[in-house]
C-alpha cells in the first residue's frame, strides 16, 4: 500500500478509456472524452467520404460521426449491441470541435502511471506512428494509446501503412472534388 | 471598475459616431447653426464623462476641440474644410486614446500633441486657456427649459454593504433643481425582524430641473445596477412652484410620512390643466428657439417609442425562439401520432404563436442598413481626397433592414468594393473630361428588398471593366486556356478569383489582389452571393444578394432515400408528380413540364442512393438566379421551419448542404444548398456538351 502511494507520487497517474476495434485494443486519454452514447439514428450526408458516417442530434446540436474502423483502414463497422459512440474533443484546424467516434465496444477506464507506458513500436509495425502516442502492456496483449488530435485532425491519412486500396480510391476520388472547391 | 470603463467607452464611441455624421453634414451646409450646436453638445458630453471617469487626457483634448466649436457657435470662427479635416482626425485620435487613456503608446502621445497644436493654430489669436490638470466642467450649455420629473428610487436592501449612502444621491439631486422628497418605508411586520444593516427605506421625488433625464440618470450611475430606479418626465414647467400642481404638492407635504405619492392623480392634474408656458428667455432669434422646442418634443417622443436592448440579450432571445420552434415541431409530431381533438387544437395554437413570436423576434434583430452607411461616407470623403477625385456619393434605401449579424459581416466587403470603385472604377478628372464625362464621379449605393432577399448594389459611372483585359490576365495566370469560350459574365467572374488583380502597380488604396475573393468569401459565409456587371466606358455595378436572416429558414421537408432534407422555400417555384420510370428514360436530361423544357437533376443519382426508388417521384422546380432547374425527391412531407445549425467543420467541404436542422422526432435533417447544386449541375452540363 505504502509503495503504491510512493509510486503515485513519483509518477503521475493518467486515466485512459479503452475500446475495441476489430479485435484490437485501443485507448484514449479520458481528458479528451466527453461522453459515451448508444448509437442513435444517424443521418447520412450524401457524397461525404466513406468514413464520415453522418451526423446525429446531440441535445440540439449537430455532431459528426466518424467510423473509426474505416478511418483506420479496417472494414466498415458492423452495428451490434455493443457498438457505441465515444464523443471526443478534437482539434480541427486549431479549433476544438466535438466529434463522435464509432467503436466496436467500450471496455473500461483504467489508471496507469506514466512509466508503464512504453514508447511506440519503432520497427516492424503496420501502424502509422503519428497516431500512436505510446503503448501499454495489459494482461491479454498490448493496448495502443491513441493521439486523438492527430487521428481526427488529418483527413486522408491512414492509421495502417498498408491501407487497402479500394479505400484510397474512394477518398482520392472525393479529394479532387474538394480541391476544386 | 472595468464595467464602468466599458459603459464609458460605449458611450463615447457612440457619441463619436454621431459627431462624425454631423461633421460630414456640416461640411455640406457650413452655416447650419443647429448642427454646430449639436456638435458642440456631443463634445461637451464626451468631455464631461471623460472627466468623470478620470480620462483626463481625453477630457483635456476634447476641451480644446470644444472651444473651437464654441467659437463657431458665437460666430467668431468660420467652418472651413481644414477645420473639419482636423476635427475628423481628432475624432479618430479620441477613438484610440479611449483605449489608451494614459497615452502609453508613443504614437498616441505624439498625435495628441500634434493635433493639439493644430487645434491651437486654428484658434489663432484666440488664446487658449487650458488647464490640463483641472478641467472645469461648466454647465454653459444653452439656456434650457425647466422640466419636471417624478423619480422613484428603491435601493437594494444590501446597499449599505458596499459603503454607499443613498442620502448622498439625494443631496446631489437637490443641487440640480427644485426638489421635493417623500421618504417611504418598506413594511416590517414585527419589530424583531428589523435589521439595522439593511436599507428598508426608499424615496419618491418630484424634481423641477434644467437637467435632462440622462443627467438625472447619471446621478444614479453607481447604484443603478442593484436598485430599482424609475424616472418619468411629468411636464415642462416647474411642478413645485407653478399651479395647478403646486397645491397638490404642498398638500403632499402634509400627508403622513410613508404614504406613497398618488402619481396617477398628479399626472391627471397635469394633463387636465395645460399650463401656458412662462415667458421664456428669448434669445436674439425666437424662431430658432421655437425650432429647438419642436426638436426637443420630438426627441422626447422618440425616447418613449423605442428602448435600447443589449445585443447579446437579443441573441439569447433568438436562441430561445429557435429552441421553441424545434420543440414545437416535436409537439406537432406527437399530436399527429396521438390524435385527440384537444391536443390538436393546442398544438395548432402553439404553432401559430411560435410563428408569430419568431417573426416578432426577427423583427427586433433587424436593423436598418443606415447604421453602417456613416462609415462609408467618411471613407469616400477621405479616399477621394487622397486620390484627387471628386465623388458624388449617393445612398438610396438606407432604411432597408437586415439581420444585425449580416450587417456586421457586411461592412468589410462593402468597404472593399467602394475602395475598388474609387480607385479603379472612377477615372481621374482629366480622363473623365477627355471622354466627355462630368469631372465629378458618381457612386450610388442602393439597398432594396427583392422577394425574400435584400439586394445591395454599388454602381459607379467609371471606366468599367474590359473583359478582354480580364481574359488576357486569366490566361496569363494560367487560370484559363486561350481558346476557352466564355460568356462575358463568366469572364468578369474571374475578378473574384484569389490572387487576381489587374492593376499592375499596388496602390495604398487597393490593388493587392486579395480583395475581391475575400469579398466573395465573406458574402458566401452569410449565405449571400455577389455578381458583377460592367459596361466599358459606362460603369460597373456590383450586386450583393443577401438572405434576410441567418438562423431560421422556411422550407419544404422532403425525403430522399432514408434521409430527410429541407429545401428552402424561397427558391421553390412549383412541385409536380412524375413517375420515376420517366426519369430513367430521359434522353437529354430535360423534363417537359407545363409546356416548358426544364433541365433536370436526379438527386437520387447525385447522392448515390440506389435502393428503393419510388414509383412516383416528386419534382420540385427551383429557381436559381439565372435558370430553372427541376430536382427530384422521393416524397414531399410537409412545410417546415428549419432552425439552421452549422454542420461541423468535418463537413465544411460538403457542397450540397448548407446546414442541418433538428426535426420534431429528434433526428437530423439536412438543408440543401440549391444554389450550389444548380451551379454544379450547370458545370456538368457544360462538360457534357463539350464532350
Amino acid at each position: 500500500m505504502k509503495e503504491a502511494v510512493k509510486e503515485a507520487e513519483t509518477h503521475k497517474m493518467t486515466s485512459y478509456l479503452s475500446f475495441l476495434l476489430d479485435g484490437e485494443y485501443f485507448a484514449v486519454n479520458v481528458a479528451k472524452v466527453i461522453e459515451i452514447l448508444e448509437v442513435p439514428n444517424i443521418t447520412k450526408i450524401p457524397r461525404a467520404p466513406e468514413y464520415m458516417t453522418g451526423v446525429i442530434n446531440l441535445r440540439g446540436s449537430v455532431l459528426p460521426i466518424v467510423d473509426t474502423r474505416i478511418k483506420f483502414g479496417l472494414p466498415k463497422i458492423d452495428f451490434k449491441v455493443d457498438t457505441c459512440i465515444i464523443v471526443l474533443d478534437a482539434e480541427v484546424e486549431g479549433e476544438t470541435t466535438k466529434v463522435g467516434a464509432l467503436v466496436d465496444a467500450v471496455l473500461e477506464v483504467f489508471d496507469i502511471s506514466e512509466d508503464k507506458i512504453l514508447p511506440s513500436p519503432s520497427i516492424n509495425t503496420n501502424y502509422n506512428l503519428d497516431f500512436i502516442s505510446g503503448m501499454f502492456r495489459a494482461d491479454d496483449g498490448f493496448v495502443m494509446l491513441l493521439n486523438m488530435d492527430e487521428v481526427f485532425s488529418v483527413r486522408d491519412v491512414q492509421l495502417f501503412n498498408n491501407s487497402n486500396e479500394s479505400q484510397l480510391d474512394d477518398e482520392g476520388d472525393y479529394g479532387t472534388e474538394m480541391h476544386n472547391n | 471598475m472595468s464595467d464602468m470603463n466599458s459603459i464609458y467607452e460605449e458611450e463615447v464611441l457612440e457619441l463619436l459616431e454621431k459627431l462624425e455624421s454631423s461633421l460630414l453634414l456640416l461640411e455640406i451646409t457650413p452655416n447650419d447653426d443647429g448642427l454646430v450646436e449639436e456638435i458642440f453638445r456631443s463634445m461637451h458630453t464626451i468631455k464631461g464623462s471623460s472627466g468623470m471617469f478620470g480620462y483626463d487626457n481625453v477630457a483635456a483634448f476634447v476641451h480644446n476641440l470644444e472651444s473651437i466649436y464654441d467659437q463657431i457657435r458665437e460666430g467668431k470662427l468660420e467652418t472651413t474644410k481644414q477645420l473639419i479635416d482636423v476635427t475628423l482626425t481628432s475624432l479618430d485620435h479620441i477613438k484610440r486614446i479611449v483605449k489608451d487613456p494614459d497615452l502609453k503608446d508613443e504614437n498616441n502621445d505624439l498625435s495628441q500633441k500634434k493635433l493639439t497644436d493644430q487645434i491651437i493654430s486654428i484658434m489663432g489669436e484666440q488664446a487658449l486657456q487650458v488647464k490640463n490638470d483641472l478641467i472645469e466642467i461648466k454647465d454653459d450649455l444653452v439656456e434650457k427649459e425647466i422640466l419636471s420629473y417624478y423619480i422613484s428610487f428603491i435601493p437594494n436592501e444590501d446597499i449599505f454593504d458596499n459603503g454607499t449612502n443613498p442620502l448622498f444621491i439625494l443631496d446631489e439631486l437637490f443641487e440640480l433643481g427644485d426638489c421635493k422628497i417623500f421618504p417611504q418605508f418598506k413594511n416590517i411586520e414585527n419589530i424583531e425582524d428589523f435589521d439595522p444593516t439593511k436599507c428598508l427605506s426608499f424615496w419618491e421625488l418630484l424634481i423641477a430641473t434644467k437637467s435632462s433625464k440622462e443627467e438625472l440618470k447619471d446621478v444614479f450611475l453607481f447604484v443603478e445596477g442593484d436598485s430599482e430606479i424609475k424616472i418619468e418626465t411629468l411636464c415642462n414647467y416647474n411642478i413645485v412652484e407653478v399651479e395647478p400642481t403646486k397645491s397638490f404638492v404642498t398638500q403632499l407635504n402634509k400627508i403622513e410620512c410613508g404614504n406613497p405619492i398618488n402619481i396617477e392623480e398628479l399626472k391627471k392634474i397635469i394633463s387636465d390643466n395645460p399650463v401656458q408656458k412662462n415667458k421664456k428667455i428669448i434669445r436674439s432669434n425666437s424662431v430658432k428657439e421655437f425650432n429647438k422646442e419642436v426638436e426637443d418634443n420630438l426627441t422626447q417622443e422618440k425616447r418613449i417609442s423605442s428602448i435600447r436592448v443589449a445585443s447579446d440579450k437579443l441573441d439569447s432571445l433568438m436562441n430561445i425562439v429557435s429552441e421553441l420552434v424545434t420543440t414545437k415541431a416535436s409537439l406537432s409530431l406527437y399530436a399527429e401520432n396521438n390524435p385527440t381533438p384537444e391536443l390538436e387544437i393546442i398544438s395548432e395554437n402553439v404553432e401559430k404563436l411560435s410563428r408569430q413570436l419568431r417573426d416578432t423576434a426577427f423583427g427586433m434583430t433587424l436593423i436598418p442598413i443606415k447604421n453602417i452607411m456613416n462609415r462609408f461616407q467618411r471613407l469616400i470623403r477621405d479616399v477621394s481626397a487622397e486620390l484627387g477625385k471628386t465623388i458624388d456619393f449617393e445612398i438610396e434605401g438606407d432604411e432597408t433592414e437586415l439581420d444585425k449579424n449580416i450587417i456586421e459581416s457586411l461592412t468589410d466587403p462593402l468597404m472593399h468594393i467602394l475602395r475598388n470603385s474609387l480607385d479603379h472604377g472612377i477615372e481621374s478628372k482629366d480622363e473623365r473630361q477627355a471622354v466627355n464625362k462630368s469631372p465629378t464621379g458618381k457612386i450610388l449605393l442602393k439597398a432594396f428588398y427583392s422577394g425574400p432577399n435584400v439586394h445591395i448594389q454599388i454602381k459607379d459611372d467609371g471606366k468599367g471593366i474590359n473583359p478582354e483585359i480580364i481574359k488576357a490576365k486569366a490566361v496569363d495566370k494560367g487560370l484559363l486556356s486561350e481558346d476557352a469560350d466564355l460568356s462575358e459574365k463568366e469572364i468578369l467572374d474571374f475578378i473574384f478569383h484569389p490572387g487576381f488583380s489587374t492593376v499592375n502597380e499596388v496602390t495604398d488604396v487597393s490593388g493587392r489582389g486579395v480583395g475581391m475573393d475575400v469579398v466573395r468569401r465573406n458574402i458566401n459565409d452569410i449565405r449571400g452571393s455577389v455578381e458583377i456587371y460592367s459596361v466599358v466606358g459606362v460603369g460597373t455595378t456590383l450586386t450583393i444578394k443577401l438572405p434576410l436572416t441567418l438562423s431560421i429558414v422556411d422550407g419544404l421537408l422532403v425525403k430522399i432515400g432514408s434521409s430527410n432534407y429541407v429545401v428552402p422555400l424561397s427558391v421553390v417555384e412549383k412541385c409536380h408528380e412524375v413517375s420515376y420510370n420517366k426519369l430513367d428514360n430521359l434522353f437529354n436530361k430535360l423534363l417537359l413540364l407545363d409546356g416548358e423544357q426544364i433541365p433536370f437533376l436526379n438527386l437520387r443519382e447525385e447522392f448515390k442512393i440506389t435502393d428503393g426508388a419510388p414509383k412516383i417521384t416528386q419534382i420540385i422546380i427551383v429557381n436559381n438566379e439565372e435558370r430553372k432547374v427541376a430536382i427530384s425527391v422521393d416524397n414531399i412531407i410537409d412545410e417546415y421551419q428549419a432552425v439552421l445549425k452549422p454542420i461541423s467543420k468535418y463537413y465544411k467541404d460538403q457542397e450540397f448542404i448548407s446546414g442541418a436542422t433538428i426535426l420534431g422526432d429528434g433526428t437530423v435533417a439536412l438543408v440543401l444548398d440549391t444554389n450550389k447544386i444548380v451551379s454544379k449541375f450547370s458545370e456538368q452540363i457544360k462538360k457534357t456538351e463539350k464532350v
